[in-house]
């Protein structure tokens, strides 16, 4: 029987063969702490280590500050600090502070994911690094702090679904799209304790903001890390920002052909629709035309799911095709995953047209996906969103929020009520 | 036999996520033990259960408990209310992951969902748990459910009182890892 990819990317960490269902222990490639979390690991490692503690090797540890960047209290403040000091006093130089952007996208930028590499942190969409085959995990911070020991913690080794996803995507329908219909179909828990390969002529010729859309909202099914073989420009990219030795590594975990899978799913997105996540839970999916004219009282592009460059480029096509202007009354606020991705929309001219429209364009951080830092919605209030979470009172209690792709949601923004998209873009 | 846990029942759907147990609006508290206050202030209809939840009281949840974010305060909030066991027909990884770590048992008991759906099990019911077999008896309605045996590794990390004390345990032992 031959190996699926996380098999072999938990082989290589575990020094052993593996088997699905079987607890092996692992040696940890990078382990990462947020803002958020970050300070209770810090706090934690020093209580069990009795303030004498050395972590195992600072290299391999990285902090990002993302959740509540700037601070927008003295507790967070305070948090943050502790982080910084303790960074300092165990010689941990990658502190990636508020000037940053989400962490996951920072450190991808930054060249420090491999494919193959086993990736801890304090964040429940960490498994978006699965986007370049990067087995990462979101984990409390007992795991960071234990890891910060001796460099290994255990794992139960997944079983593996397949899903296969072919065609083109017509015009005003995205990759977020066929999330939302994925998380639909296969519910809140469909994906429990289980690991998710992508693959299929649409994920071949998909660009990494794509592949990160998808495996961020494995997190809403409870997998344990979605997996995308790189390929093509985003290898090339990949190659580019973190050394040519990731070729070596793209071989090395390729999926045998007779890999066992729990099971296939195969979609087409060619006959794909806008889709919507609508309260007060992911998987709450019907399709954008069947709840088209609500009122919406905010909207939001950004969040690690939504954030990148080419997300923000197609809501822009969308607002200027819709005259650069956004309808009265809504609040409009965009947030770039990271800097970089703020120069370029700022190089290319975007950020001016956005402010021109009366849309909020902010530093980049998670901003809505906590309801302590801005953005956050008041009781009664309607809201979309391309963030991946719209739980009971995520956001603000009393507040409902729609969950859309950056398409659909600055069509909303243009309308003032939820849009389908298509009636904008396929003019 | 182990010894049998007697306390009420408080009764949650399936797909309880980790902002309806915790929300994360109190994330920047460190210290645990302040954590409990905050328990299911946004879970519609148990608003009041940080106040009036007794040592001793159970957590009983259908399936896929404690989805969402990874932030361990979810744990702690009701570990540190005296919640002894949480029990769940499943819990989401991440959640269950946060309690071994802890040191704080969870129990997976096949068919809780529907029952819960079925009033088979309800806010308020009289439990008694044997958590050393898993015999979960509901007194007040004459059920009976039985929780499922998690894996050695799991056992061996509990019984520690946790992943730290675990590792130092093996530490002492001289040996690597598990």
């Amino acid at each position: 029987m031959g190996k699926t990819m996380v098999m072999k990317i938990m082989e290589r960490a575990a020094h052993k063969e593996v088997h699905a269902g079987e607890r092996v222990w692992c040696d940890i490639d990078r382990s990462t702490a947020r803002d958020f979390g970050g300070a209770n690991c810090a706090l934690q490692f020093d209580e069990i280590t009795e303030n004498r503690g050395r972590v195992w090797n600072p290299d391999k540890i990285a902090f990002t500050f993302d959740l509540q960047a700037p601070s927008h209290s003295e507790k967070v403040a305070n948090n943050q600090k502790i982080i910084r000091e303790f960074a300092k006093r165990q010689g941990i130089t990658r502190v990636y502070d508020i000037n940053h952007g989400i962490g996951q996208h920072v450190m991808l930028e930054d060249g420090i994911v491999k494919p193959g590499d086993v990736i801890l942190g304090t964040d429940s969409h960490m498994n978006l690094l699965g986007a370049v085959a990067a087995f990462a995990t979101g984990v409390g911070n007992t795991d960071i702090a234990a890891s910060w020991l001796n460099g290994t913690n255990w794992f139960r080794v997944p079983e593996t679904m397949k899903i296969e996803i072919n065609g083109e995507f017509p015009r005003g329908v995205s990759m977020r799209d066929l999330l939302t219909k994925i998380v639909g179909d296969l519910g809140a828990g469909g994906l429990d304790f289980l690991a998710a390969e992508f693959c299929g002529d649409a994920i071949e010729r998909s660009t990494l903001a794509e592949r990160i859309t998808l495996c961020s909202m494995v997190t809403e099914m409870s997998g344990k890390i979605g997996l995308i073989l790189p390929n093509g420009p985003v290898l090339e990219w990949l190659a580019d920002r973190a050394g040519g030795e990731v070729r070596e590594r793209v071989a090395a975990i390729k999926p045998d052909d007779d890999a066992p899978y729990i099971s296939v799913l195969k979609y087409d997105v060619s006959k794909l629709e806008p889709m919507a996540s609508c309260p007060d839970a992911p998987d709450n999916v019907k399709p954008v035309r069947e709840i088209a004219g609500v009122k919406i009282d905010q909207v939001h592009i950004g969040s690690c799911t939504n954030g990148r460059y080419e997300d923000i480029a197609a809501a822009y096509d969308v607002l200027e095709r819709g005259g650069f202007r956004t309808a009265p009354g809504v609040r409009v606020i965009i947030t770039p995953a990271t800097t970089e991705v703020m120069k370029r929309c700022a190089r290319e001219g975007m950020i001016e047209k956005f402010l021109d429209a009366g849309i909020v364009f902010t530093n980049p951080t998670c901003s809505l996906c906590t309801a302590e830092h801005y953005g956050a919605l008041p009781g009664g209030d309607v809201g979309c969103s391309t963030t991946n979470r719209n739980f009971i009172g995520k956001v603000g209690k009393g507040s409902h929020t729609y969950l859309l792709s950056p398409m659909t949601a600055m069509a909303t923004a243009v309308r003032g009520v939820i849009t389908d998209p298509r009636e904008i873009v396929c003019k | 036999m182990g010894e049998t846990l007697k306390g009420r029942a408080w009764v949650f759907s399936d797909d309880v996520d980790t902002d309806l147990i915790y929300h994360n609006k109190y994330l920047a508290e460190t210290d645990p033990r302040k954590m409990p206050q905050y328990s299911f202030e946004y879970y519609p209809g148990k608003e009041n259960f940080a106040k009036e939840i007794k040592p001793g009281d159970f957590v009983v949840a259908g399936k896929n408990f404690g989805c969402g974010s990874s932030r361990e305060h979810a744990v702690y909030c009701l570990k540190e209310a005296g919640v002894p066991v949480i029990l769940a027909e499943t819990c989401s990884r991440i959640y269950y992951r946060n309690a071994v770590n802890n040191g704080y048992p969870v129990l997976f008991v096949k068919g809780l969902s529907d029952a819960i759906k079925a009033g088979k099990i309800k806010d308020g019911d009289s439990l008694e748990v044997e958590l050393a077999n898993g015999s979960i008896k509901d007194v007040t309605s004459g059920e009976t459910f039985r929780g499922d045996a998690v894996s050695d590794l799991e056992r061996d990390i509990m019984a520690a009182g946790g992943l730290i004390p675990y590792l130092k345990s093996k530490k002492k032992a001289g040996e690597r890892d598990g």
